[in-house]
């Protein structure tokens, strides 16, 4: 019989990194038939800005912990990856950039959730939104502690950003 | 598997990203007849219709987080009535928990998809699936003759 997962708090650490890393290279592989490389991880704590053009968000709870899971994409990163599902002739609308933005969220997330859940730690997730304005900032206010993992894609950046909230955190 | 070419399928999303995704991976089993809904009240629309007419969907893929119907609603409405039972059903979602998979499976889901899923791997499904529906139609056909 399979051992059960020791359960212990969420850790901003390489094992978070790497079930970001690897979610968002499946989905953007499975997806758009693309690589994108993740770049080194950086933690932090209190207020940080991103900036970007189309950001989902989705905030999660477990137990006595807090959280949130953000990916910023800029446009020009966007216009990289549509074509490569609706064709290369369609011009690519702010409402595309935004319906697609929605959906890569939610099968990011989902996929990272599920990683988690394999590691013992069973998230809820609330309703993803999309947030968009050229160049926005996205400001984060809370007492915990954030990651921030960059992706490269043809020299386009993206972020992934998550802040945790908990007095168990373990965070380096 | 060519032979998946004439099969009849509708894709249930609101998100065109996924329409669009589906429809291209289909087209790598060279399936055409494809029509898409962007909820789950046109998704129950467009199945009731093709049933009338005569020409019902072989496959609909369903998203399970929908704008006024969910694709579970959808899947449990269409389960409830005979007339829909070589209709495959099939979930195509982010929605990984276990239980939301039993719960889709226990309301009758032919097949459940997690996205991201790779074009080949949807048409590996496609073809169980296919081969699913051939298996009713055996069965059905057997009962009546």
């Amino acid at each position: 019989m399979k051992p059960m997962p020791q359960i212990v708090g969420l850790a901003l650490d390489d094992h978070l990194a790497k079930d970001i890393s690897s979610a968002v290279g499946n989905a953007m592989h499975q997806t758009f038939n693309v690589e994108v490389l993740p770049g080194p991880y950086e933690i932090g704590d209190g207020m940080v800005s991103l900036v970007g053009d189309v950001s989902g968000v989705i905030g999660m709870v477990q137990n006595q912990l807090e959280g949130t899971l953000m990916l910023c994409l800029t446009f020009e990163t966007i216009r990289e990856l549509l074509p490569q599902v609706v064709g290369k002739s369609i011009s690519i609308t702010h409402e595309m950039a935004v319906d697609a933005v929605g959906e890569i969220t939610n099968m990011i997330f989902g996929q990272i959730k599920a990683n988690l859940g394999q590691r013992g730690h069973q998230l809820k997730l609330g309703i993803p939104c999309v947030v968009t304005g050229k160049g926005h900032f996205v400001s984060q206010f809370h007492r915990g502690r954030y990651m921030i993992v960059p992706f490269h894609l043809d020299g386009q950046l993206f972020q992934v950003y998550v802040a945790l909230h908990t007095d168990k955190v373990k965070a380096r | 598997m060519s032979q998946l070419a004439n099969l009849k399928i509708l894709i249930a999303d609101d998100h065109f990203l996924i329409r669009q995704f589906v429809r291209n991976a289909l087209q790598e089993s060279k399936v055409t007849n494809v029509q898409t809904a962007a909820d789950g009240n046109e998704a129950i629309d467009l199945v009731q219709k093709a049933h009338d007419a005569g020409q019902p969907y072989d496959v609909v893929f369903l998203d399970w987080n929908m704008p006024t119907i969910s694709g579970l609603e959808v899947l449990s409405y269409f389960r409830a009535k005979n007339e829909y039972t070589n209709t495959a059903f099939v979930m195509l979602t982010a929605e990984s928990e276990q239980q939301n998979i039993m719960k889709a499976i226990k309301a009758g889901a032919t097949s459940y998809i997690i996205k991201p899923v790779s074009p080949t791997d949807l048409n590996k499904k496609l073809f169980e699936i296919y081969e699913w529906i051939k298996r009713k139609r055996q069965s059905g056909q057997a009962l009546h003759g």
